[in-house]
């Protein structure tokens, strides 16, 4: 492997950055940008959306001249992304209105089919020791101003 | 000798036994609540300042005080541990204290943290206690130049912090810096790329961000192959440094403490640097920079006693001048007044009692939190051997709760999902997240102050070069930068990069 | 005693929970603890008036009042939702002046200030003063005000940010002496204050919660102060109106807000309480120290916040236009 191979994850990376930059470029042409004495919102914003697409663009080319082995991505977690990323979500959509003890409980057992160990008996389990836990150190404990079951709820 | 009967009347104030007592309650309730995954000293803080209200005046700030040291060393806790970092500090004690309790080394982690921690405390409360006054006037020469020139040798720094390609890493800086522009302009009130969320008018949420990029995604990285391997816990090895270690920490320790002490004093952003500067002159002084990033133990003892360090003399500004250095101390400030003190400029010669006696508690809850924290260590680590597919529910409900507790605002919790994405996919393209997170809370800070030494000079550039200071610290990022692409050491880095490929 | 103190921190939330449990005396509103909404961070000055009056008003209600820290857009984001909250007389609203300016600050508000909310009362009306580093040249008011006219390329007036008082009195002073000078904005009070003590910027106006202690240990110099009377902790300060700028009088003044539709025995309810917050002692301490007083009982009526609000509203809407300058 001494000939220079085109890294994939490298021209991915670059791409992406170049991307970013494009995005943040575009979100800085609604504002002023002004003078480099008198500076305008937009102002150092352009400036360093220019300096990551330069960045990006350097990164892409290097990934076509690679002289290091390219490295395989690895598997990807679908089941985690599936199950772990929307817990917060799902807590902040639902915190004030059914309350954080559902809200928490629910969250805290989408969190645990994140994984494929977990059986759901044991998830029950586990989010109603998490929820019963928080909720007697932050609500009761520590007096946080939370509604421990909301509007939602019929009761 | 007038040093010595201050100090003696400050002990005497925080050594009676009421005020011993809720220092250490505050040391624990600190330490229980910031170890919590994702619930950072602002959190903590935020959570628990209520409590101190109904107290005397000196109780409240020594049990306040205490509450923010135990929240930092909780903080330092969970990043070794399970690479989750609640403040800007620990995010740098994430990167080789997480590798070295991947390795089995996360005891010797802790045990070089508290201890790096409690040198460093005790060093900078003797600092404070003596300077305080002189080093009052040093921070007021610093204006808005002062700052800008420091946070762009700040910034030159920070491509240390990234062991693998120096140019992913300032892509990740720039990324960062653009992140932390999210918000409204505070010269105009512009909204930018706010997307119309009035929500982020503020800008993100730190502990979102830092939450994010590092936990939920190693989170998510732990989650890939889960029936093939058996997540990272099963050895947890020696819990005590040996000889060799404590050799090897001595230095980084010193250092960290100079430089914290030195730049905690700053209140206009100092601080946040502390431990990001002394990661990076380990790295540069360290006879093999190729350990760093993989576990490298001076990489977890110079920026704790830096973060620590600062942590005690950003305490000058508040005491001396009633003003606060960061929002913690702006939570203090709060404290103080509804305990009928509003501080300021007077509030040593009027309450001496008060002055002192916080600062002889600063260093009895240091001493408390070492004394409490290393027999903790053992129980700590043990947590890593519980089953990780029960361990990651725990965090994630904990995260969700510690982001929303510190403004009550969903979108922040959405933030962290975003981010964690963000991380994750970052993690597979082999960007790495601290150099982000450094731009992001630079950034901010960066353009404030540009912008505002340019208004002040009426738009003349000269300024930053004409003011000594200034332009001393303009010589030395000159300087490091040279340093940086010096042939040799770029020579270095490469073997370093290669070797971190194959 | 130590067994007391020690009780009390340890307890003190516990104590939250048990007015909850213990509640039943009452007749009628309020039956469960209230949620006072206050739209900036924990620990910052209208968080410490928040507190005062919250804690004396729970004694009275029988039902204790959290307070919540919504911070975030210049206090918008706690009024508007507060706005939408159900209109039961449990979540309440504690803002300051911001409410009035945010009508024309934000050109795009989520809420309608004048018909989004019912009235409890006004709490505390906040006096500002004008203060310059200590080696300004001018050596009262009238001379201040000449030396800014004659020296406006060069001197610099700091404020904490668009919407904060400092901002607002900043307007105030440039539309009241008629000249335009470089304002300086900064991220909060601490950092324009440290600035101002570090020489780096010539003056600014802000309110006595944050100058008084500079003020009495000299490390600044007052020159005027912004309430119609003199204040009582600098009774030889003088008031903007003997230096002949009346329309430079203003005050952060703080109100109690419910959403739309509270009923008025809710509202009236919580008036009567909190005139009798504002009565205590202790708040009348507490307030003394913070350079400030509470509002007199015929203020803290719904009727009197209404009627401050509508007009501060309109005298902002102009002030605010002249300048130009907008938060969104």
């Amino acid at each position: 492997m001494t000939s220079p191979t085109t890294d994939r994850s490298e021209a991915i990376a670059g791409a992406l950055l170049m991307l970013a930059a494009g995005f943040f470029a575009w979100q800085t042409m609604d504002l002023r940008i002004g003078t480099a004495l008198r500076m305008g919102p937009g102002y150092f914003p352009a400036i360093l959306s220019g300096i990551l697409f330069l960045l990006g663009l350097l990164v892409f080319l290097k990934a076509f001249r690679s002289t290091a082995t390219s490295e395989a991505m690895g598997a990807i977690a679908w089941r985690g992304l599936l199950f772990i990323l929307p817990a917060p979500v799902f807590f902040g959509l639902t915190v004030r209105g059914l309350g954080f003890v559902p809200a928490l409980f629910l969250t805290a057992l989408i969190a645990a089919m994140a994984s494929m160990r977990m059986k759901l008996h044991w998830a029950l389990l586990l989010a109603f020791l998490v929820t019963l836990f928080s909720t007697l150190v932050f609500s009761y404990a520590l007096g946080l101003p939370f509604r421990r079951f909301g509007p939602w709820l019929p009761f | 000798m007038e040093f010595l009967s201050n100090l003696a009347l400050g002990f005497s104030v925080a050594s009676s036994l009421e005020n011993l007592t809720f220092c250490l309650i505050g040391v624990l309730l600190g330490t229980l609540i910031g170890v919590l995954p994702g619930i950072g000293a602002t959190a903590t803080i935020a959570m628990l300042l209520p409590i101190t209200f109904q107290l005397e005046p000196v109780s409240s700030l020594i049990m306040l005080a205490g509450i923010y040291y135990g929240a930092q060393y909780g903080g330092s806790t969970t990043a070794i541990l399970i690479n989750m970092p609640g403040e800007s500090s620990s995010a740098v004690t994430a990167i080789d204290g997480y590798q070295m309790a991947r390795k089995g080394r996360a005891g010797i982690a802790l045990a070089v943290a508290a201890i790096g921690s409690f040198f460093a405390g005790t060093v900078s409360t003797f600092l404070v206690a003596l300077f305080a006054p002189l080093l009052t006037t040093v921070a007021l020469k610093f204006g808005s130049a002062e700052y800008f020139s420091l946070m762009v040798l700040g910034l030159i720094m920070s491509v240390a912090l990234a062991h693998g390609s120096v140019l992913k890493a300032l892509a990740m800086v720039v990324l960062g810096l653009l992140l932390g522009m999210v918000g409204s302009d505070i010269y105009d009130g512009t909204p930018r790329f706010t997307m119309g969320i009035t929500a982020y008018a503020d800008g993100l949420n730190f502990v979102a961000v830092a939450v994010g990029v590092f936990g939920i995604a190693e989170i998510l990285r732990n989650l890939e192959d889960e029936h093939d391997r058996q997540v990272l816990t099963s050895h947890v090895g020696r819990l005590w440094p040996t000889r060799e270690d404590f050799r090897a920490i001595v230095g980084p320790v010193l250092r960290g403490t100079g430089l914290g002490s030195v730049l905690g004093i700053l209140p206009g952003g100092g601080a946040i640097l502390a431990s990001f500067a002394s990661y990076t002159v380990e790295k540069k002084l360290s006879k093999n920079p190729g350990e760093f990033g993989h576990g490298a133990i001076a990489g977890v003892a110079g920026p704790e006693s830096a973060n620590n360090a600062g942590a005690q003399t950003s305490f000058i500004p508040l005491l001396t001048l009633g003003i606060p250095a960061n929002p913690v101390m702006a939570l203090m400030i709060g404290a103080m007044i509804i305990q009928g003190i509003v501080p300021g400029p007077n509030v040593a010669s009027e309450q001496p009692g008060l002055f002192w006696g916080i600062i002889a508690s600063m260093w009895i809850g240091n001493l408390m939190l070492v004394v409490l924290n290393l027999p903790l260590i053992g129980l700590w680590v043990k947590l890593l051997k519980v089953p990780y597919f029960i361990l990651f529910p725990i965090i994630m409900a904990m995260c969700s709760i510690g982001v929303y507790s510190v403004a009550s605002n969903t979108w922040d919790l959405y933030a962290v999902a975003f981010f964690g994405l963000l991380g994750y996919v970052m993690g597979k393209l082999r960007f790495e997240p601290a150099p982000l997170l450094l731009g992001f809370v630079l950034g901010p800070l960066l353009e404030e102050h540009l912008r505002r030494a340019l208004i002040l000079s009426r738009g003349d550039a000269a300024t930053f070069i004409n003011r000594p200071i200034s332009l001393t610290l303009l010589l030395l990022a000159v300087g490091v930068l040279v340093l940086v692409f010096l042939p040799a050491i770029r020579k270095s880095r490469d073997e370093v990069f290669t070797e971190s490929e194959g | 005693m130590v067994i007391r103190h020690l009780l009390g921190a340890v307890s003190a939330a516990a104590v939250l929970s048990c007015a909850l449990t213990g509640a039943g005396f009452a007749q009628g509103y309020p039956e469960r603890q209230i949620t006072m909404v206050v739209p900036f961070a924990a620990g910052g000055p209208t968080d410490t008036v928040a507190r005062l009056v919250a804690e004396k008003m729970s004694g009275d209600l029988g039902q204790q009042i959290i307070v919540e820290n919504v911070g975030g857009a210049g206090g918008t984001l706690g009024a508007g939702r507060v706005a939408e909250a159900d209109a039961d007389g449990y979540t309440i609203l504690l803002h300051h002046i911001g409410m009035a300016t945010a009508a024309t600050l934000y050109r795009s508000l989520p809420y309608d200030t004048t018909n989004a909310f019912e009235y409890v009362g006004l709490v505390t009306e906040v006096p500002m003063v004008m203060v310059a580093r200590k080696d300004f040249e001018p050596v009262d008011f009238p001379g201040f005000i000449a030396y800014v006219k004659e020296n406006a390329d060069t001197v610099t007036m700091a404020n904490a940010g668009i919407g904060a008082a400092s901002h607002l009195c900043g307007m105030l002073f440039q539309s009241a002496i008629e000249t335009q000078f470089v304002t300086v904005p900064y991220k909060g009070t601490g950092p324009a204050m440290t600035d101002l003590l570090g020489g780096q910027v010539d003056f600014m106006c802000d309110q006595t919660t944050n100058t008084s202690q500079q003020i009495a240990g000299g490390t600044v110099k007052a020159y005027a102060a912004t309430s119609p009377e003199r204040l009582a902790i600098f009774p030889d300060l003088p008031t903007v109106a003997e230096a002949g700028v009346p329309q430079m009088e203003v005050g952060i003044w703080h109100g109690i807000y419910a959403p739309k539709g509270t009923s008025e025995e809710v509202t009236t309810r919580l008036s009567a309480s909190l005139q009798k917050a504002l009565a205590d002692e202790g708040v009348v301490k507490a307030m003394a120290d913070l350079g400030t007083a509470p509002s007199p009982a015929a203020d803290a009526t719904p009727a009197a916040l209404k009627a401050k609000l509508e007009s501060e509203i309109a005298r902002w809407k102009t002030v605010i236009e002249a300048a130009g300058v907008y938060a969104d």
